[in-house]
């Protein structure tokens, strides 16, 4: 819960630093999101694989070949130093590109390649990629969590509401985000639940309805914590699917599943209030009877 | 560790000679574990490999029992080759690395043509493979001829100093060099060729014979390339020391970090490397940006 205030707090600063480019706003977001774009290069999942700090100066470098590199080594490097051209930023433009391809080529490394055609950058960087398509997937995942914020924050008119109709809003919204690529979505669900990416798409629920969760003001940190993220999370993912296969103008078959759902939702948590008050009341009863027992056992 | 210490007694043994040929050539580079001059080296290199040509394929399956085709499968796929790819591959004269490269694209762009989706196939695939040495050329050729490839346009096969590259600025999407940096007089050059030829976005990836840390394995290791290794060229290439220099070029490598942290500094992004068997062969990888 704090973690999710925090990174409220930092996003929404950073966000503001950075006004609305659309590209500073993926770098802010990654390392949140990736474990694999940790600060700490060797906790990476596989252990055979480092990563290197881009070395900038030329000191770490050995001095017995240096003096050999003459006067080509010199004139190349300082054409080298072009500063403030970041890979990861060039990813996320070309993972950017990618998304409108997909509709025609799917969640691919074609749809990838020609992404990267279209900013002019080598398709090449795909390799570049560990886990190709789940990248770009991972990407629009990302992206949608960081509109869905933004909207959050905007959206006054989601504080005049019950909770329970701003969690059907929130996730409306945000499925709302995947409608133009609800032909291919089927394809980004079955990338998602590969035993390589599931890490990592697990983790980008998990963001989504916590934040859901908050913005509905819910400040709540104990057991229920638990029990309300995963009956959420249930309520997203049916919808999710849902509405795959809803053929009705709009999606107005899915909301009104997704209402359905919320409200029974929050009936059965009623009900679950409701049974524990019986359980526990039952409990004193039974307690009752088996200390009476148990005296009566003791006293013999 | 006994040949830790034969390695330091050899060092000292040849330091004061060293000492006076870097009086007379300021540029010493190493010819395995021998200090030579930079024009001695790229000659022996030259000799050692025209030597090889023709039983370079036997003896790298008999050394590294067939490993050694697995390494450059591994390194194709880490490449990811796309249809229209322009890929320079250097120090790849018998052409094990093209092939794979063009057969990856191949059967993809077969897969396309049934999806019949893909606009990108008007651009030509092509893939250079560049050698300084013809020998190593002509082998690559001729098994281009037996693989029924002679006629394809997407090979062209260069001959070419990897210190300096005929080809233009950013006019490549891919770079390999496969168990070739090792040979190369100033690896720093190398590495900025690499760098000037390569698009943005281009990868530069080097599959090459590395370092061994894990301890027992190491001295394994070690025994079996100071021992088996040059004899097994005696016997089956007639050629003991041009595998005796395979085996101490091996040693003079820099490190996996030390190479990483070269290929950073001569301007790439995201280096990275990944050891197989242990360090046996490691590949980097580095981003052009």
């Amino acid at each position: 819960m704090y973690r999710t205030a925090a990174k409220r707090l930092f996003l929404g600063t950073s966000l503001r630093r950075n006004g609305n480019a659309h590209l500073l706003r993926f770098p802010n977001l990654k390392p949140i999101a990736r474990p694999s774009a940790n600060p700490q290069p060797f906790t990476d999942s596989n252990p055979n694989q480092h990563e290197f700090p881009n070395l900038s100066d030329s000191t770490s470098y050995s001095s017995s070949s240096s003096s050999t590199s003459s006067t080509a080594g010199e004139h190349t490097r300082s054409e080298r130093q072009r500063p403030g051209i970041d890979y990861q930023e060039e990813q996320a433009r070309v993972l950017q590109a990618s998304l409108p391809h997909v509709l025609r080529l799917g969640w691919s490394e074609e749809a990838m390649i020609a992404g990267a055609r279209e900013v002019g950058v080598s398709p090449s960087i795909v390799g570049s990629f560990p886990r190709k398509e789940a990248a770009l997937v991972e990407f629009f995942m990302d992206d949608c969590l960081q509109r869905l914020i933004d909207r959050i924050d905007l959206g006054e008119d989601l504080k005049n509401l019950i909770p329970s109709q701003q969690i059907s809003v929130l996730v409306r919204v945000r499925l709302e985000m995947q409608a133009p690529y609800i032909s291919k979505w089927p394809q980004a669900l079955s990338i998602q639940a590969h035993p390589l990416n599931v890490p990592t798409s697990f983790k980008q629920r998990a963001m989504l309805i916590d934040e859901i969760w908050h913005a509905a003001g819910d400040d709540a940190s104990d057991i229920n914590w638990y029990v309300t993220r995963t009956v959420l999370g249930g309520i997203y993912s049916t919808t999710e699917i849902y509405m795959l296969t809803d053929r009705s103008p709009d999606f107005r078959d899915t909301w009104a599943f997704l209402d359905d759902r919320v409200k029974d939702a929050f009936d059965m948590k009623k009900t679950i209030k409701e049974a524990t008050y019986l359980a526990e009341a039952v409990g004193v009863g039974m307690g009752n009877s088996l200390q009476g027992f148990v005296n009566k056992v003791f006293q013999r | 560790m006994a040949l830790r210490l034969v390695n330091s007694k050899l060092r000292s043994q040849i330091l004061p000679m060293l000492s006076s040929t870097s009086l007379l050539h300021s540029h010493a580079t190493s010819f395995g574990f021998k200090e030579v001059s930079e024009e001695e080296k790229s000659r022996l290199v030259g000799n050692v490999f025209s030597n090889v040509a023709s039983n370079y394929d036997l003896m790298n399956d008999l050394m590294s029992g067939g490993l050694h085709r697995l390494w450059k499968d591994r390194l194709v796929s880490k490449l990811n080759p796309f249809p229209g790819m322009k890929h320079l591959d250097v120090a790849g004269g018998t052409g094990d690395v093209a092939f794979r490269i063009l057969e990856t694209i191949n059967s993809m762009k077969r897969r396309a043509i049934q999806d019949s989706l893909n606009d990108s196939l008007h651009e030509e695939t092509r893939i250079f493979i560049c050698d300084i040495n013809p020998n190593m050329l002509s082998v690559g050729k001729k098994r281009a001829l037996e693989r029924g490839l002679g006629e394809d346009k997407s090979l062209t096969w260069v001959e070419g100093d990897a210190e300096a590259l005929s080809f233009e600025d950013n006019s490549m999407d891919g770079y390999t060099i496969a168990f070739g940096i090792r040979n190369v007089t100033h690896i720093e050059k190398v590495l900025a060729e690499a760098y000037r030829v390569l698009k943005p976005g281009g990868r530069f990836l080097c599959l090459e014979l590395s370092h061994v840390e894990v301890p027992l394995f190491k001295d394994l290791y070690d025994l079996y390339s100071f021992s088996v290794i040059p004899a097994l060229g005696e016997l089956v290439a007639g050629d003991r020391a041009s595998y005796q220099y395979l085996v101490e070029s091996i040693r003079r490598f820099p490190p996996q970090e030390k190479f990483a942290s070269m290929i950073a500094v001569a301007g790439f992004q995201k280096v990275e490397y990944e050891n197989l068997v242990g360090g046996v062969v490691a590949i980097h990888s580095g981003l052009k940006f």
